[in-house]
């Protein structure tokens, strides 16, 4: 009696994983089917993922102030002696407003170097247990959004459109393992292909091994044919790190994103690019130092001496 | 009997689906955060019979796979899960040191957590799913483990309740 259980475990087993590897087989050979279920989930998940973004944010935020509560221990101190109405304001605003200044700075951008662009708000980010670094953004193909087209943050390049739902799509970020980019050097002109690594550090291959790149160098995008799926001229990232050992092949670096994904939380899609390149025109500008006032003291002794 | 099981784990699998999709995922935590998918699949494994455990092993497994978040093919959590379920619960079902006892139950879950993922790691190499530098991986593996053990012995209770709802037993812990 045990036995015949036995083989029922395992033919179930058998056909359970004979199954998975079926679905392997057709996924690999770009069966539409298969690319139709995940896309189907997408859309039925997403209106769960905007409410889940609404409840969830008031509790985000608590946890954001109790882990940055040193830094602004002084600014509490002074918001304590405002009103109740007035701080319940204030709560409520802060993410309108976190918001409003990350969209204020992508419309500089993108009008600068004349990029048509939908902007999005960031729903939800993709589960890390798939090694992978993916965001939902509450925008899909009823706004004009297609796939393989580029995706700015405030600050330069997020990332790519990895797949598009109804009123949602999913967005592959640069610091996605998966994601490539070809870059060239703001000044120079060197050309080089960018990879994430996982985390906000990306390393970039040079095309030429004979051209140098020092720290401090910029990153735009050099663009893709038909600008898909990257528009030219987008500040990527700065070096801060060149290898330099002998005999390698080409010579490589490490360089920082410019665009914080920690805080990401309005993009925008780049639909439309201007017919010519912008150059450098997005490079941004260097840190200003902040000048030290000097006071200089002229003394000048009097002709006869005082009591 | 199979049939009030199976319309009764089905839902739970995909309420649980939804919960990571939806609210779990809002949270950036560091070091990649948790799976309560993975967690509940492997807790109910622990508390199944093989068969079933194989069963609700290929239901999450899909259900992974389906998440636009998924980098691999349609399939590798499938296969993966089948396999870590079925063999979590040969080694864990009616094992009497886990049963009444919370702490080796966690720690058993989250050493299921971490092979998964290190094993998720090797089978997507070698179907050229590209998984970031080795730090990076290192960093995600050990960090969802450990954030695993913290969220195992919150949500064990329920879990344990939601699993003896659906197979009309006792809770187990």
């Amino acid at each position: 009696m045990r036995r015949v259980g036995e083989g029922h475990s395992r033919l179930l087993l058998i056909i359970l994983i004979v199954t998975a590897l079926f679905l392997i087989t057709l996924d690999l050979r770009g069966v539409g089917v298969l690319e139709g279920a995940r896309q189907g989930t997408q859309t039925v998940l997403s209106p769960f993922q905007k409410a889940g973004s609404v409840v969830i944010s008031p509790i985000k935020n608590f946890f954001s102030d109790v882990t940055h509560l040193g830094r602004t221990r002084n600014q509490i101190e002074k918001l304590r002696v405002d009103n109740a109405k007035l701080r319940a304001d204030l709560i409520n605003r802060k993410n309108a407003d976190a918001q409003l200044g990350q969209l204020k700075n992508i419309l500089n951008l993108a009008g600068t170097a004349q990029y048509k662009i939908i902007n999005a708000r960031v729903i939800s980010q993709g589960s890390s247990q798939s090694f992978s670094q993916t965001i939902t953004i509450d925008a899909g193909s009823n706004a004009g959004i297609k796939k393989n087209m580029t995706v700015l943050s405030e600050t330069g390049i997020a990332g790519v459109v990895k797949d598009v739902y109804p009123n949602t799509a999913l967005i592959s970020l640069a610091t996605d393992p998966s994601f490539r980019i070809g870059i060239r050097i703001a000044g120079s002109q060197q050309i080089g292909i960018l990879s994430g690594r996982g985390n906000r550090s990306a390393g970039l291959q040079l095309i030429d091994n004979l051209t140098d790149v020092k720290v401090g160098d910029i990153l735009l995008s050099r663009g893709s044919v038909a600008n898909r799926p990257f528009v030219p001229g987008v500040p990527v990232g700065y070096v801060t790190a060149v290898d330099n050992s002998a005999g390698s092949i080409a010579q490589t670096a490490t360089v920082h994103l410019y665009t914080n994904f920690a805080t990401l939380g309005v993009v925008a899609i780049v639909v439309g690019a201007p017919s010519t390149n912008p150059g450098d025109a997005l490079v941004p500008a260097k840190p200003q130092p902040t000048p030290v006032p000097t006071v200089t003291i002229y003394i000048t002794p009097s002709p006869t001496p005082t009591n | 009997m199979i049939t009030r099981q199976i319309s009764i784990s089905l839902p739970i699998f995909l309420i649980i689906y939804v919960l990571q999709e939806a609210v779990v995922n809002q949270f950036r935590l560091p070091g990649g955060g948790f799976s309560l998918l993975l967690i509940f699949t492997l807790v109910w494994a622990v508390l199944s019979s093989p068969e079933i455990a194989a069963f609700g092993g290929f239901t999450a497994g899909l259900l992974m796979d389906l998440s636009g978040s998924s980098s691999g093919p349609i399939g590798q959590w499938t296969l993966l899960m089948i396999a870590a379920c079925y063999a979590v619960s040969y080694f864990g079902s009616g094992n009497e040191s886990l049963y009444g006892n919370p702490l080796g139950f966690t720690v058993f879950t989250t050493s299921a957590v971490f092979f998964v993922e290190f094993a998720y790691v090797v089978t997507g190499a070698l179907l050229g799913v590209q998984s970031g530098s080795f730090a990076q991986i290192l960093i995600t593996i050990f960090g969802i483990s450990l954030w695993s053990l913290v969220a195992t012995p919150i949500f064990l209770p329920v879990f344990s309740r939601l699993h003896a709802l659906a197979f009309n037993t006792r809770s187990a812990i």
